[in-house]
């Protein structure tokens, strides 16, 4: 077996620093004097780690989970463009069985850390956002499919870019998102066509929004329908993020900066 | 038919035997009543959900390490203290006890140290919780300073507890009332003036938040700061105006008033 050995020496040789992804305890007390830099990335530093990079998502995807962490990573300045990073992650156990090598910086960045980290929606409220677009997204509404597009942040400057559709169900309530009830409201209320405005502090300001910023410049790929393009022009006009339910192929994006910065698929959560 | 046999059993021994007799069937009775009341006890702080709520408390976890629990020590004692009543009272009967003052005495004093045990019991837990919820809440501030709170919070928790319990056993406590007394008006005197700002604040944010006057997205002019509503909380305002964000606290709403744009 030493040919396998040797090809994991191969893979993590000369590392700048290693990348420990939801580590137990004591996998993090072995790293803990080695020579070489140590990230832990989980969404919780439970290990209480020095250089840690929280994840606001269990993202499914590998690519997505360890792309996030080097953005994390290089925003945080735990490591420099070009550096090599050892990523330890788990893809099929419950504990760390998959390690891979990447350099930091090889894939375009994407946004999708500062998408949590610096917009001005709170972290939690925009990782909420995303969970029930999510869960939307795998049940439907009563089961039939169903798009939503939700506006989150910078909620003054989109409330004067739109114009009510109609009376709008969160007038005087002071209902935030996380709640599992307001969660279930949300999903109820997903049947209404327009947008849901979100404050930035995760207040639900109104649904049945008609978002009218200027779409010039807007840039998104071919084939989406009004709602992406509402979404992407609405986040390049403020400093709002939208995350974008697709009632048509089910995907949740999120946008920012009129670019989408993620996609998922919410089967896979 | 055995109820008569029994009495006429009890009617043969001397006054001596009876005696003990009654002081046998006394302590019996008091300790099964003794358990009985342990047993209640504990099932009404269970039911009261006492024992998930002293979880994690350092009291707790050295009772568990002694093989018990707050909850099981809280109804032992008061088992404790119903069978040492029926001992007393079963002791008075065979006449061991030196004189009827004593006595007097005993059952005078007996629940005011009960009282005063429970007292020290529950402010030990009370004050070990206070601490880990208070801790529990300043957790995100990572600050030196901060760990002194909840430390704090405990020593007041503790402080009145054992005042309470030395109260009961008739000490002199005066001294250490003055000294509470000193400290609460400094708590209250002193907090109320750091926390007035936030106080008037929060009263006219319960106002504004309840009746509207204006929300998210209209154009508003506070204490000359113009500019559209971001935000609004409890205890602030946040006004915004091409990139620059003006946090207004809540009272000054109330007292300078509010200019709100309508559009024509």
């Amino acid at each position: 077996m030493s040919e396998l050995g040797d090809l994991l020496d191969d893979i993590v040789a000369d590392v700048d620093s290693v990348f420990l992804f939801s580590p137990s305890a004591s996998l993090f007390e072995r790293f803990a004097d080695s020579e070489t830099p140590l990230v832990v990335v989980g969404p919780e530093n439970d290990v209480d780690a020095d250089n840690y990079v929280e994840l606001p998502l269990e993202f499914r995807d590998l690519r997505e989970r360890i792309r996030f962490g080097i953005e994390g990573g290089l925003d945080n300045e735990y490591l420099e463009e070009g550096d090599q990073v050892a990523c330890a992650t788990k893809l099929f156990a419950d504990d760390i069985d998959t390690i891979s090598r990447v350099r930091a910086g090889d894939f375009e960045h994407s946004g999708v850390y500062d998408l949590f980290v610096n917009s001005r929606a709170d972290p939690n409220v925009i990782r909420n956002v995303l969970e029930v677009a999510i869960e939307l997204g795998k049940k439907g509404q009563k089961g039939k499919r169903v798009g939503a597009l939700f506006v989150v942040g910078d909620a003054g400057k989109v409330m004067n870019k739109s114009r009510p559709l109609s009376y709008n169900p969160f007038e005087k309530s002071h209902v935030h998102v996380g709640d599992p009830i307001v969660d279930v409201m949300l999903k109820e209320f997903s049947r209404l066509d327009g947008a849901f405005v979100i404050s930035d502090a995760g207040k639900i300001v109104s649904a049945y929004r008609y978002l009218e910023p200027s779409a010039e410049g807007v840039d998104i790929p071919k084939g989406l329908g009004a709602r992406h393009m509402a979404a992407g022009a609405i986040t390049r006009d403020t400093n709002a993020v939208a995350v974008v339910l697709s009632e048509s192929d089910g995907l949740v994006r999120a946008f920012s900066g009129g670019e989408i910065v993620l996609e998922l698929d919410p089967e896979e959560y | 038919m055995a109820l008569v046999t029994a009495r006429g059993w009890y009617a043969d021994l001397t006054a001596a035997e009876q005696n003990l007799a009654v002081a046998v069937g006394v302590v019996v009775g008091g300790l099964i009543l003794g358990a009985v009341t342990a047993w209640v006890v504990h099932r009404v702080l269970v039911a009261l959900s006492v024992d998930d709520a002293v979880e994690g408390t350092p009291f707790e976890r050295t009772a568990q390490q002694l093989g018990s629990s707050s909850v099981r020590l809280l109804a032992q004692l008061c088992g404790l203290f119903v069978f040492t009543v029926a001992a007393l009272y079963a002791l008075r009967t065979l006449g061991v006890l030196p004189s009827e003052l004593f006595i007097q005495e005993l059952v005078d004093f007996l629940p005011r140290v009960f009282i005063a045990v429970l007292v020290v019991m529950v402010g030990l837990i009370a004050a070990d919780k206070a601490e880990l919820v208070v801790g529990e809440q300043l957790r995100s501030i990572k600050l030196p300073e901060v760990t002194l709170i909840p430390t704090l919070v405990k020593v007041s928790v503790l402080y009145v507890a054992v005042l309470i319990a030395l109260s009961q056993l008739g000490v002199a406590t005066g001294a250490l009332l003055v000294l509470l007394a000193a400290y609460a008006f400094g708590v209250f005197f002193l907090g109320g003036l750091a926390f007035k700002d936030l106080l008037s604040s929060a009263a006219a944010g319960i106002y504004l938040l309840l009746t509207e006057p204006y929300t998210i997205g209209d154009e508003v002019e506070i204490a000359d700061n113009r500019g559209i509503v971001q935000e609004m909380d409890v205890f602030v305002t946040y006004v915004e105006d091409d990139g620059e964000e003006y946090m207004i606290p809540n009272r000054t709403v109330l007292r300078e008033g509010a200019m709100r744009v309508r559009e024509t």
